[in-house]
């Protein structure tokens, strides 16, 4: 709906600004046709609102100079910056220019000739030499009656000189009426009338003579004028003075008015108004031409102005939408997909700018709801990658050639490297200085080699840092681009492994502590009765057989015993007295112990002052020092400087704290294959030994809530290192065992 | 070229400066090949003019010259009308506003040759009464002089100052209206003088 109002109010103002333009130019056209109207019926009124008249077509071809400067100006930028539809725009204007200037130049040549050629045709020289001949004509003709009247009037005041006034009265009145004369008077010095008689019985003087007619009198000449009158008749106006031969001087003089013959000056008017006709038409001429000239030329540069402008506006009008269409779909194309076109109107174009206003609706409601579902996959992906760093099993996709598209942090942990930034790069390039590792790229290597791409294995990886079994399965995945990735999934199974191994033997070392220690006691008890008995009644050479066989029976009985009790220990439930001593003392006093042993042993101590006190079982951390010192000692046989480190350690993670027991030695070390199992029962490199203090010193300190590891030192040398919660309460606290986790990542 | 000098010339002579003229001489400079000379050439001036009253009526006297030339006197015998105005301009003086327009009345008469009676012809156009003359200048001397041409009557003035302005003009006329519509661009046959102006206190 909004949209809709927005369309409308885009769509009203241009509507609005052409309802305006069209009004003001009907508007300056009606008044500039009044005006002409006014002034053509008016000179006068021409005269005053001519000025305006310019001033308003001045104002009107700036105005529209002014709107096509600007229009061609816009469009020749618009089509040098490329605007799009300028060159439809600038194509189009060219095509209706060519229409319309075309035409117009045709018109207004045509027009040109026309006009010369019409005007010049007003003006034969036949015509004025008629003219000139008809007005010769007409002054010979009226001539003849001028100079009859003229001599006429001298005549009669020739004999009128020596007449009575009574005389002269009479025979003006007489003669007026046989000549016909309108007027006939005779005035004496400065105009006294003497005589008059006037044809018009309403007037009772003469007509005042003329200021030249005086003059002439004057002087003693006759006088004559033909004076055309307002209707188109005429007058002959004669004077002549009273004048004898002898030249006798008489200051009056007679004027005598005739009037010309209906006819002959109907004839002399015609004449007379054809010449003036001719003759102003003639001094037109030129004028005229130029004026005609000028007008057309203005009117035909206002025609193509506006013929131009209109085709410019009409082009731009006709483009404009699809402008808006080309603008509309590279928005579309930067993703901008909220465009709304104004529509044009209701026709094809309008439907198409409709459709196209349709499409954006759609694409963008399909955006959005890609977007949706983009922000619900990368939730899910969040939730997945919570999850994958939450497991402590490890999750590895690569693809056919091992590139690591997801690892998690457990698989970097189990495989003793970092991970987090392998995403992209291949496990092959991340093997170095990691054994396992490698041992881990080359088994699935082999594997992928051999064409299986799902599989559900145990993985046995061994290094120089401890071995570690894996429960490894691999599946296929289709991934996203088409190419085939696997998804590795891997647990670390080893403490299960070893859990469950310690547990087979604690029951093997139940089963032969029960099945094994009872017979011996018998067996021990019945070689001691044979020797008390039969010992002195027999002879002395079986005697000592007997002795000496009894002796060995005793002695590998008491070994089966010690054996016994061992397994016996291994075997049996914790009974823990925990109790608050001096971490470093018992080490000084285990160390002291064995300096005596051996002397040849340098037996180092290097502890850490703050460790002032653990809780535990002070017996049992007691035998955790005494199996390994002597486990070491063992190891030292044969060594030409034999060296013993007994170190501790305070650690400390949030609040719990550790301490760390850590006895090296120089000997040979742990043999490669048994690194992995040298705390179990039985495994053993020395020829002595039952191969249960290692297993014993493990369970001792597991049932004190620690770890213990054994790795050989990188100079030579086997190194066992122990961790015991150093208080009862991290030993039972929840994070006693994450704790234990972190341990053990940091000593792997 | 020469025209459009002159006639810009002529212009700055009379001490006019209309739109119109502004216009035409541009035009005229741009489009209009060398067709005449201002045929008008010479003085045309109001050179006195005072108003009497008679019996409530106001009356204009006014003399004035009227430009003489070969010019003249040749369009006049190939048969050309000269339309000869007299503009009589009557306002109201008004302190905080335009002034106020009493009267504005023009005198035209005609002046002529007729060819058959060789004579020139002077004509009153509204009253169509008409004189003859043997010479040019006799005709000019008449139009030239006005006397009592009523302009005003009495009731028509209340308290206060009147500017009375009288200006003289001289064109070519008689021609058809359709022709006149037209004429504007190239007819150089019209002048008028500066405005005679005095003030009448009332």
């Amino acid at each position: 709906m909004v949209t809709a109002s927005v369309t409308e109010a885009t769509k009203a103002k241009p509507r609005w600004r052409a309802v305006a333009l069209v009004v003001l130019w009907a508007g300056v056209g009606v008044g500039a046709l009044l005006l002409l109207a006014k002034s053509v019926q008016n000179s006068g009124e021409f005269s005053r609102l001519q000025p305006w008249i310019l001033l308003l077509n001045l104002v009107g071809v700036i105005a529209l100079l002014a709107l096509l400067a600007r229009k061609i100006t816009q469009l020749v930028r618009d089509y040098r910056a490329h605007v799009p539809g300028s060159r439809l725009t600038a194509r189009t204007v060219a095509i209706f220019g060519a229409l319309v200037v075309a035409p117009l130049l045709i018109v207004y040549l045509f027009s040109l000739q026309f006009l010369n050629r019409g005007i010049d045709s007003w003006f034969h020289l036949e015509v004025k030499q008629g003219l000139n001949d008809a007005l010769v004509l007409s002054r010979s003709a009226l001539d003849l009656r001028v100079r009859e009247y003229s001599r006429h009037t001298e005549n009669l005041a020739h004999s009128l000189l020596d007449a009575s006034a009574e005389d002269v009265a009479h025979r003006v009145y007489e003669e007026r009426r046989a000549t016909g004369a309108l007027e006939m008077a005779v005035f004496g010095s400065h105009e006294r009338i003497i005589a008059a008689s006037l044809e018009n019985p309403l007037e009772s003087l003469p007509s005042r003579p003329p200021a030249d007619l005086l003059r002439q009198v004057g002087e003693r000449r006759a006088y004559v004028s033909l004076e055309p009158q307002a209707g188109g008749e005429y007058l002959i106006r004669t004077a002549a003075p009273f004048t004898e031969a002898t030249g006798r001087r008489d200051d009056r003089y007679l004027i005598a008015i005739y009037e010309v013959p209906t006819q002959l000056a109907a004839l002399s008017e015609a004449v007379q108004h054809a010449y003036s006709q001719y003759g102003e038409l003639a001094a037109l001429r030129e004028p005229l031409k130029s004026s005609f000239r000028l007008t057309l030329t203005l009117v035909l540069l206002l025609a193509m102005l506006a013929a131009i402008y209109g085709a410019i506006f009409s082009a731009q009008r006709l483009v404009r939408p699809v402008q808006d269409l080309i603008e509309g779909t590279r928005a579309v194309g930067k993703g901008d997909f909220g465009t709304r076109l104004p529509l044009p109107s209701r026709d094809e174009m309008g439907f198409l700018v409709h459709s196209f206003n349709d499409m954006t609706k759609r694409l963008r409601r399909a955006r959005e709801e890609a977007t949706r579902s983009q922000h619900v996959v990368e939730r899910e992906r969040e939730r997945l990658a919570i999850i994958l760093a939450r497991l402590t099993t490890g999750v590895v996709v690569v693809d056919r050639e091992l590139t690591v598209s997801i690892a998690n942090q457990a698989a970097g942990a189990i495989l003793g490297t970092d991970l987090s930034a392998a995403t992209g790069r291949g496990l092959p390039e991340l093997t170095a200085g990691n054994e396992r590792l490698g041992q881990f790229v080359a088994a699935l290597g082999v594997r992928f080699a051999a064409g299986r791409e799902e599989w559900r294995e145990q993985l046995d990886l061994d290094s120089a840092t401890g071995g570690r079994i894996l429960m490894c399965a691999c599946t296929p995945q289709a991934g996203a681009d088409g190419k085939v990735g696997y998804v590795i999934v891997f647990d670390d199974i080893t403490t299960l492994l070893q859990a469950q191994r310690d547990a087979a033997w604690g029951e093997v070392a139940r089963r032969l502590a029960h099945e094994i220690k009872n017979p011996l006691t018998p067996i021990q008890l019945s070689a001691e009765l044979m020797r008390r008995r039969f010992l002195t009644s027999m002879s002395p050479p079986d005697a000592e057989v007997l002795e000496r066989a009894t002796r060995t029976i005793v002695q590998q009985v008491q070994t089966m015993q010690q054996m016994v009790n061992a397994f016996s220990e291994y075997a049996r439930a914790p009974e823990m007295r925990i109790t608050h001593f001096s971490l470093n003392q018992l080490a000084g006093e285990v160390a002291d112990l064995y300096r005596p042993h051996d002397a040849r042993v340098d037996i180092r101590l290097e502890l850490d002052e703050r460790i002032d006190g653990i809780e535990a079982d002070r017996g049992r951390v007691r035998q955790i020092l005494n199996n390994l010192v002597i486990n070491a000692l063992e190891a030292l046989d044969g060594v030409a400087t034999p060296r013993l480190e007994i170190a501790t350690r305070f650690e400390q993670g949030g609040d719990a704290k550790y301490a760390t027991i850590t006895v090296c030695d120089n000997g040979p070390g742990f043999q490669r294959e048994l690194l992995g199992r040298v705390f179990d029962p039985y495994v053993t490199s020395k020829p002595k030994g039952t191969g249960l203090g290692l297993a014993i010193v493990k369970k001792i300190v597991e049932e004190h809530g620690g770890r213990i590891d054994a790795d050989n030192r990188p100079e030579g040398g086997a190194r066992i290192r122990v961790v015991l919660p150093m208080t009862d309460s991290t030993r039972s606290a929840p994070g006693a065992r994450d704790r234990r986790g972190e341990l053990r990542r940091e000593i792997v | 070229m020469r025209s459009a000098q002159s006639s810009v010339a002529s212009m700055l002579r009379v001490g006019q400066f209309s739109p119109r003229w502004v216009l035409m001489s541009l035009i005229l400079t741009a489009c209009v090949p060398p067709a005449h000379a201002d045929a008008l050439d010479g003085v045309l001036q109001v050179r006195s003019a005072y108003v009497s009253v008679e019996g409530g009526v106001f009356l204009l006297h006014a003399r004035i010259d009227y430009p003489v030339n070969p010019v003249i006197r040749d369009a006049l015998h190939d048969g050309v009308t000269l339309t000869v105005d007299l503009d009589v301009r009557i306002e109201r003086e008004r302190r905080f506003w335009l002034n106020a327009d009493i009267v504005d009345l023009t005198l035209r008469r005609e002046l002529d040759y007729h060819a058959v009676s060789d004579r020139y012809l002077v004509r009153d156009v509204r009253s169509g009464n008409q004189k003859s003359f043997a010479t040019l200048e006799e005709a000019l001397s008449d139009l030239g002089t006005v006397e009592g041409w009523p302009v005003l009557v009495e009731p028509q003035l209340a308290q206060g100052s009147y500017r009375i302005s009288v200006r003289a003009g001289v064109r070519r006329g008689r021609l058809p209206a359709s022709l006149r519509a037209l004429m504007f661009w190239t007819d150089d046959w019209h002048r008028v003088s500066e405005w005679y102006t005095w003030l009448l206190p009332v």
